[in-house]
Parts: structure tokens; sequence; C-alpha cells
């Protein structure tokens, strides 16, 4: 990237190249290589400008909305079932910027649910595979993976955070980090046919603390089918983005369980 | 007192969904968890018309007590 990204440049090529109002990555990328400017500089002036990339045309958001989710930085903590598919799905909504943290490889059990393991990645980092996968998706996406346990770092200037791990304690170590910083964590977990998603601190009580109370951790690695997977990190994903473009939640008293088997959405209100 | 029971994601498996229970004055939430032959370890939220509970507090007539699995897998 150029040290000073030449903004009156870039206006100018729009206004001569973009007809309509959306702007194709080939012309993006072709004004990009031509200033010398990242593609990320290119598109988000083009959002401002009202000319939306194609890859995101089909989400039907408005400029204003698509340039929030391109400013906007998530940090994805735990990146395996839950946290890939969020990954996947945050990318091609088109969020500007991903935070992705997981200290582990991928194994062959992790074949059945998780988006980014396939058989030529096993023992990859999970991180690094995204890294190199989700830009082929988004490729004005800037992403800062950590391979490691989360720390305050993995959520450093995010609008949100996902909450994709699978232990209790961590994730109430993350409710407790989110909550120090002010950031909205979204709260997601699944076993077999089942899951849940929630906003963690909401006006009812600590959604986190309240479903880890006690401090027991599962003997052993929960099931996990992948439709549940998928349908839970959608669930979690919509959250994020609804929080992103202030379109408030009817989460926020509670939380949603879902079960594939009984085909059953239960949004699950508290009282004060 | 009748006392409605509902339960969530796999204590369903091989029981109910909901269920209306007979129940004598003082029974305790635990005590219904230990009646269903569910391992107290497995419970990750309790709760009494929509408030949040625990395993010692008492049921009272009318009540609709909803009993949560942990889950927590990634």
């Amino acid at each position: 990237m150029a040290v000073a990204e030449p903004q009156q440049a870039i206006l100018s090529a729009l206004r001569k190249e973009v007809q309509g109002d959306t702007i194709s990555l080939a012309v993006a990328q072709g004004i990009a290589n031509q200033l010398n400017c990242s593609l990320r500089s290119v598109e988000t002036m083009a959002l401002e400008l009202g000319f939306t990339p194609q890859r995101h045309i089909r989400n039907g958001l408005s400029c204003n909305e698509q340039l929030s989710l391109m400013e906007s930085t998530v940090a994805i903590i735990g990146c395996g079932g839950l946290g890939g598919r969020c990954a996947e799905l945050l990318a091609r909504l088109g969020v500007g910027h991903l935070i992705i943290t997981d200290p582990d490889s991928f194994s062959e059990s992790n074949l059945n649910r998780q988006i980014f393991c396939s058989t030529q990645n096993l023992q990859c980092n999970k991180v690094d595979v995204l890294a190199r996968e989700l830009p082929l998706i988004h490729p004005a996406l800037q992403i800062s993976p950590h391979c490691k346990c989360f720390d305050k770092n993995s959520v450093e200037n995010s609008a949100v955070v996902v909450d994709a791990l699978d232990s209790g304690e961590a994730r109430k170590r993350l409710s407790t980090l989110c909550s120090s910083k002010a950031i909205p964590l979204v709260h997601a977990a699944v076993n077999s046919w089942y899951g849940k998603v929630g906003i963690d601190k909401q006006r009812t009580g600590p959604l986190i603390e309240d479903h880890y109370s006690q401090n027991k951790e599962l003997k052993k690695a929960p099931t996990v089918l992948p439709m549940t997977v998928a349908l839970v990190a959608a669930l979690q994903v919509a959250e994020v983005c609804k929080l992103i473009l202030n379109c408030g939640s009817s989460l926020d008293q509670g939380w949603l369980q879902t079960d594939l088997l009984d085909n059953e959405y239960i949004p699950i209100h508290l009282k004060d | 007192m009748q006392v409605q029971v509902k339960l969530f994601a796999f204590f369903r498996e091989g029981r109910f969904i909901k269920e209306d229970r007979e129940l004598p004055e003082g029974t305790t939430a635990g005590t219904i968890v230990d009646e269903l032959g569910i391992d107290r370890e497995e419970v990750g939220v309790l709760m009494i018309n929509s408030r949040h509970c625990k395993f010692e507090t008492v049921l009272q007539e009318g009540d609709i007590y909803a009993i949560f699995p942990v889950i927590g897998g990634g």
C-alpha cells in the first residue's frame, strides 16, 4: 500500500471509469494497480460515492450500510466449526477487517463440520488457512491472524466480538475482557442437533456468566452435526450484522435456542 | 400442586418436551432434575417463569419450570 493514498486520484478514476451504480472487481483492482493503492481504499471510496462492489450487490444493502460493514472490525475468537463459518459469512457480507484467533490446527475429526477443513490442509494452522482462503471471497478484506489463545490484542478496536470458543471457562474470560472494553459479544454454542445464540451483556443480566456459572467443563468433546453449525453460525452472523448496522435485536433480553431435531427455533425471553 | 416442566435440547431425548406434573409442596428444582435422571453436572440453566433459579429453589403452584443443558461446543 502506498504511504499516502491518492484520494483525489482514486476519486477521479472512479468518476471516469465507473458507469451505473456498481463497480466490478476488475475495474476496482485496475484502479488500485494503476494508482498503487489498496483495493480496500478504492472500494471504500466507491461506496462513499454510491458505487457498490458487484460482489456485494445481492446483499441488497444500501451503500451506507455496506460502507459501515467495510469500515468495521469484527474479532472472531475460535476458528473451528462456528468461527470458520462466521468468518466465511462475514467475508461474504463485506466486513472490512477480521481479527481471527485460534491456537489449533485442523485435524481429521474437524472434517464433518469446519468449513475450511479439507483433506488437503490437515495439520495446518486454522488461522493460516482462513487467512489464505478468505481473501479469495472478499479481496478487500484485511485479516489479522493470531495463532494462539486469545488475549486483549485479539479484540482490539473491534466493533463486535464473536464467541466461537468451546470452553465455558474461556467464554467467561472473553466475556470479562469484552465487558471491560465495552465491546458487544455475540455468544453461540452447539451440541448435536442443538444450539443457542445470544448477546452477552443485556439488561436482564449477563448471559455467559449465567450459562456457564458452575465451572463445569465438558467431560469429552461434544458431538456436533454440520447442519447445526451452519444454522447457528448464520444466526450468530445475523446478530453481528444487526449490531453493526444498528438494526436492534430481539435477543437483547434472552437468547435463541435452536433444535433441528424437533424443528424448533425458540426465543427465550428473560424477565427483569 | 401442579407445575409444568419443560425440557430443552438433548434433555428431551427419551423423556418429553413438556409435561404437567403433580408435585408435593416443597419440591425443589433440583429434585425434579434428579427424578428425571438428569445429571446435575449436565444442567446449564434452570428457569422458573422466565427467571433464573437454583437447584434449591422451591417450586410453587402453577410454575413453569424450564431445564436447559450445558451447550458448549464451538
